[in-house]
């Protein structure tokens, strides 16, 4: 029964359908004036944002469908992080996507990903959760192979697009056993299933289910994807793709793993635990030899997922409270940390060379680089630091020799990752402007979003950790 | 609030470098007038409440992260003051010393000053993690200060400080955590004693509290960072970096290690007296063979750090009131030598001991001063540093009398290569004949150094001055491990 609770329970998500719809129509109608779908765009995130926002002021929270659909705080959150990254995103494209002359369908590819992302962290029924997956996923294949002027796109696009299909249909699969074991989609009554003794039926779903995820957050070794997908698409694409969608499917993987099958925690921790050493040490040792930016953030993004798949496996004795309260701080550290790097490339270059001497010739994106790249090592007190903080918290109180490894694999992935993410920092300040680098390209609105973006990256310990105190005490609903 | 106000002016004097037009003159007087105000607030705080910094005094305690009882604490006792002092005093001096930066003076500033954030806050943090956030935020800025404004051989000496000293706090770090996680809660203050945690357990935490620590030192086998960095860094930078910089690791080891895990570091005192007595001795034969002067009186900081390990390690009255004091007296004879090097090296266009000579006719100020430096670190009485090193030895011989009697060795030692310096570089016969023309340290130099060697002086002469404030705060340390 729609009631007009349910109408403020899906805000967000309506809002950002009828967003969708506007910018649509701009192309259609308004002689596809990007400055109109551009405006739009800001607008729908921006109200989104604020939706998601009040709702979570309020204390809003209740099931709806049947309880397959549910709010609290932990989904709001999420949808936060997710407009939020949306945002910037939507600047960022400003000028690039007037310049191809389809800004009005790039633009609505964006709020689709929001729309589907949105929706996906308010899931509670295994096939919503697949089909809110794909909503957001079959758009992000577009975006990434928009940028028809580089042929990089193309085949980013079109890897991503073919281990993405796979992927589905391994998750598909996954999730189509549990609810063979189970008898039912709902969460709750996958729950009672997943108790005592695990039938080999429901490993094999979980594992494939997991690899499903492994796949869509680019763990390894299901990451090959990532670095050509995010080197071939547009920086708004790669920097928004690898924040908020991904917070938002490690929300979904969070949700099914505690509400659907919290008594079998021993068995995936476990698999956490062997997926975020792996993933943290691929994704690192690989990012140490780029001197492509892009390729080197892509790699990065790689270890980071390791680095939340650790909180994974720390979800187990007295560590479960930490650990979740760790995948909301780390998420949301990395879309800020992250996106602020990734729109850096626009302004510069994507060579690692064409940072050298920028603190000489434009300070302030020299010196917000410096924040993202000290943030993404870990440094205090910025966003990094604290992220990693709650997973070292929470693997110590899980009680569990094999989560102390992970942990210990973190503090060494830690000090691993200072040298090339420091290699920008020398590069920026120690070495001489060569002749290429001159200035950082004038992009207003990205320019905005850098500074915006480094500033929040500063006060991170005492914005985010409040919030995401407050969120992670009331609990999954 | 007077401390929380102390630390995070130099955070707005940062800023205000920043805004700053690009012009020399204004950012040099804009930074002198910043630094004074947290030096004329800390000999405000010594006359208004230094009688009483037994315990925490002055102290905030705002809770930052409820579930886990992290909070912004801070707070000045007797341990910290001398070196809250010395981080205030000595980002002036550097300031004034500064001379030697040619390009993007303010931008220097700037970094100094968030360094004498991280320093400042080391000092008066009475939690670990803050303890910990502020042990780091000096790192950033001493990375640039060495690597944008050092000498050729900058680049590598910069990545090797940094990494080094990383690896150091990251350690660290983990055993904050192990230590906080066990006792569930991260204020010092209640953690003094142990914090409830059995013998086993604070072993397992002191262990890589110290290791990290002693890295930040450095103790002799783990110092391979610093030759490098202290020869390759601007006069100024070295200023901090051998004054105040070493001492974050020994107070960590005199606040943190000793108060907070009595029984984890109980076994570990002779091995860190012997660290000190390897310090002392390490130092002074390696210092004996630099052919420049730079490496030379990097290698007596070293040396001479290791009284405050040994003074630490005795676990008495005597010992560690020297150890407290040797923190401010090592800081204050390494920045009055580092700067006088820097004097001579630029009129004299060498650092080379060989190439130098007969300096004392031409720049007698410099030479005398370097004179009064060079006796200071070979502990003459009626400097600062005889005071300290003469309680250290004292204290260290009254519980390990092997190491004890080692590290009075030291002294000569250290006499040996001084005296050698000094009748090389300013008696003995004029070198070169464009030495005929050198100039005398200007006023500006003079300003540098001046105030540095009458505190040297001071301090020497009525050491009560500052022990009468740290006492009562090393006898509250005392009573927490058992000590007399």
């Amino acid at each position: 029964v729609v009631t007009g609770q349910t109408i403020v329970a899906l805000l967000p998500e309506l809002i950002s359908t009828g967003f969708l719809i506007l910018v649509l129509m701009v192309g259609a109608f308004a002689e596809r004036n990007a400055g109109i779908a551009t405006g739009l765009a800001v607008l729908g995130t921006l109200a989104v944002f604020a939706s998601a926002a009040v709702l979570l002021a309020t204390g809003f929270s209740g099931s709806f469908f049947g309880a397959a659909y549910v709010v609290d705080g932990f989904a709001l959150y999420f949808k936060l992080i997710v407009a939020g990254s949306a945002f910037f995103a939507v600047l960022a494209a400003a000028r690039w996507s007037g310049g191809t002359g389809d800004a009005p369908e790039y633009l609505m590819l964006i709020l689709s990903v929001v729309l589907g992302a949105t929706l996906l962290v308010s899931m509670r029924d295994l096939f919503g959760i697949f089909l809110a997956i794909e909503l957001a996923t079959i758009p992000s294949y577009a975006m990434v192979a928009f940028d028809r002027s580089r042929r990089e796109s193309a085949e980013g696009g079109m890897k991503y697009l073919i281990t993405g299909v796979i992927a589905s249909s391994v998750l598909l699969y996954g999730l189509v056993l549990i609810y063979g074991v189970s008898g039912s989609a709902m969460l709750s009554d996958v729950a009672d299933t997943f108790t005592g003794n695990l039938t080999p039926v429901a490993v094999l779903g979980l594992v494939l289910m997991v690899s499903g995820f492994a796949f869509k957050l680019s763990a390894a070794p299901f990451h090959f994807w990532t670095p050509d997908a995010y080197q071939g698409a547009p920086t708004s694409a790669a920097a928004f793709l690898s924040v908020g969608p991904k917070a938002a499917t490690f929300a979904v993987l969070l949700r099914i793993l505690l509400e659907g099958m919290p008594e079998a925690a021993a068995t995936w921790t476990a698999v956490m635990a062997f997926l975020a050493i792996v993933t943290m040490f691929v994704g690192n040792l690989a990012a140490l030899r780029q001197r492509n930016v892009r390729r080197m953030l892509a790699y990065s993004s790689v270890a980071h997922s390791g680095y939340i798949l650790a909180a994974f496996a720390a979800l187990q004795g007295a560590g479960v409270a930490f650990a979740v309260q760790a995948v909301l701080i780390y998420t949301a550290a990395y879309a800020i940390m992250n996106m602020g790097a990734f729109l850096i490339i626009d302004l510069v270059g994507e060579d690692t060379k064409d940072f050298n001497g920028l603190i000489r010739t434009t300070p302030g994106v020299a010196v917000s680089m410096a924040l993202f790249m000290a943030a993404l090592v870990g440094i205090p007190p910025l966003a990094g630091f604290f992220g990693k903080l709650w997973i070292i918290i929470a693997g110590a109180q899980s009680g569990s020799i094999l989560v102390y490894v992970v942990v210990g694999a973190l503090v060494v992935n830690t000090v691993l990752s200072v040298p090339y993410y420091f290699g920008i920092i020398r590069n920026m300040i120690l070495e001489e402007p060569t002749t290429e680098t001159v200035r950082a390209k004038g992009d207003g609105a990205v320019r905005f979003s850098v500074y915006v973006l480094a500033v929040l990256t500063t006060v991170f310990g005492l914005l985010i950790i409040p919030l995401s105190a407050l969120v992670a005490a009331s609990g999954l609903a | 609030v007077i401390t929380t106000v102390t630390i995070l002016i130099p955070l707005l004097g940062a800023i205000l470098m920043l805004l700053l037009p690009d012009d020399d003159r204004p950012a040099r007087y804009a930074a002198l007038g910043v630094a004074a105000v947290p030096l004329l607030l800390t000999i405000y705080i010594y006359f208004a409440f230094g009688d009483d910094l037994g315990v925490a005094a002055l102290t905030q305690d705002i809770t930052w992260i409820g579930s886990l009882n992290i909070g912004y604490r801070v707070g000045l006792d007797g341990l910290g003051f001398g070196m809250f002092f010395l981080s205030a005093f000595l980002t002036l001096i550097a300031i004034v010393a500064s001379r030697d930066v040619k390009r993007n003076l303010k931008q220097y500033f700037a970094a100094l000053f968030i360094a004498e954030v991280g320093m400042l806050g080391v000092f008066a943090a009475q939690d670990l993690i803050l303890f910990y956030v502020f042990f780091e935020i000096t790192l950033i800025p001493m990375y640039l200060l060495v690597g944008v404004w050092g000498d050729e051989n900058r680049r590598p000496a910069a990545i090797k400080f940094f990494i080094f000293t990383f690896l150091g706090s990251t350690v660290m770090l983990a055993g904050f955590l192990a230590f906080g996680i066990l006792a569930n809660t991260y204020s010092m203050d209640a953690l003094g004693g142990g914090g409830g945690l059995s013998r086993v357990a604070q072993i397992a935490v002191a262990a890589p509290i110290l290791f990290g620590l002693l890295i930040k030192v450095p103790a002799v086998p783990l110092h391979g960072w610093l030759l490098d960095v202290y020869v390759s860094s601007p006069t100024s930078t070295n200023v901090l970096l051998s004054g105040v910089l070493p001492k974050l690791g020994t107070y960590g080891i005199i606040a943190v290690a000793i108060p907070l895990l009595p029984q984890g570091i109980e076994p570990f005192l002779p091995y860190l007296a012997i660290f000190g007595v390897i310090n002392i001795l390490y130092g002074s034969f390696v210092a004996f063979m630099q052919p420049d002067l730079k490496a030379l009186v990097a290698y007596s900081s070293i040396g001479t750090l290791g009284f405050i390990l040994l003074g630490a390690a005795s676990g008495n009255a005597v010992g560690l009131n020297g150890a407290v004091f040797q923190q401010v007296s090592h800081g204050l004879y390494s920045a009055l030598l580092f700067i006088l090097v820097g004097v001579i090296a630029a009129k004299a266009g060498t650092r080379r001991i060989r190439e130098l000579g007969g300096l004392a006719a031409r720049m007698p100020w410099a030479g005398g001063l370097l004179a009064l430096g060079a006796l200071a670190a070979m502990g003459l009485p009626g400097l600062a540093v005889f005071v300290s090193e003469f309680m250290s030895i004292m204290g260290g011989y009254t519980t390990f009398p092997v190491q004890g009697v080692l590290a009075s060795v030291g002294i000569v030692l250290s006499a040996m290569y001084l005296l050698y310096m000094l009748a090389r570089v300013i008696f003995g016969p004029v070198e070169r004949p464009a030495y005929e023309e050198l100039q005398d340290a200007d006023s500006v130099e003079m300003a540098s150094v001046v105030p540095v060697a009458v505190l040297l002086v001071v301090l020497g002469i009525f050491p009560a001055l500052l022990i009468s404030v740290q006492r009562p705060a090393v006898d509250a340390v005392l009573a927490l491990i058992g000590g007399s």
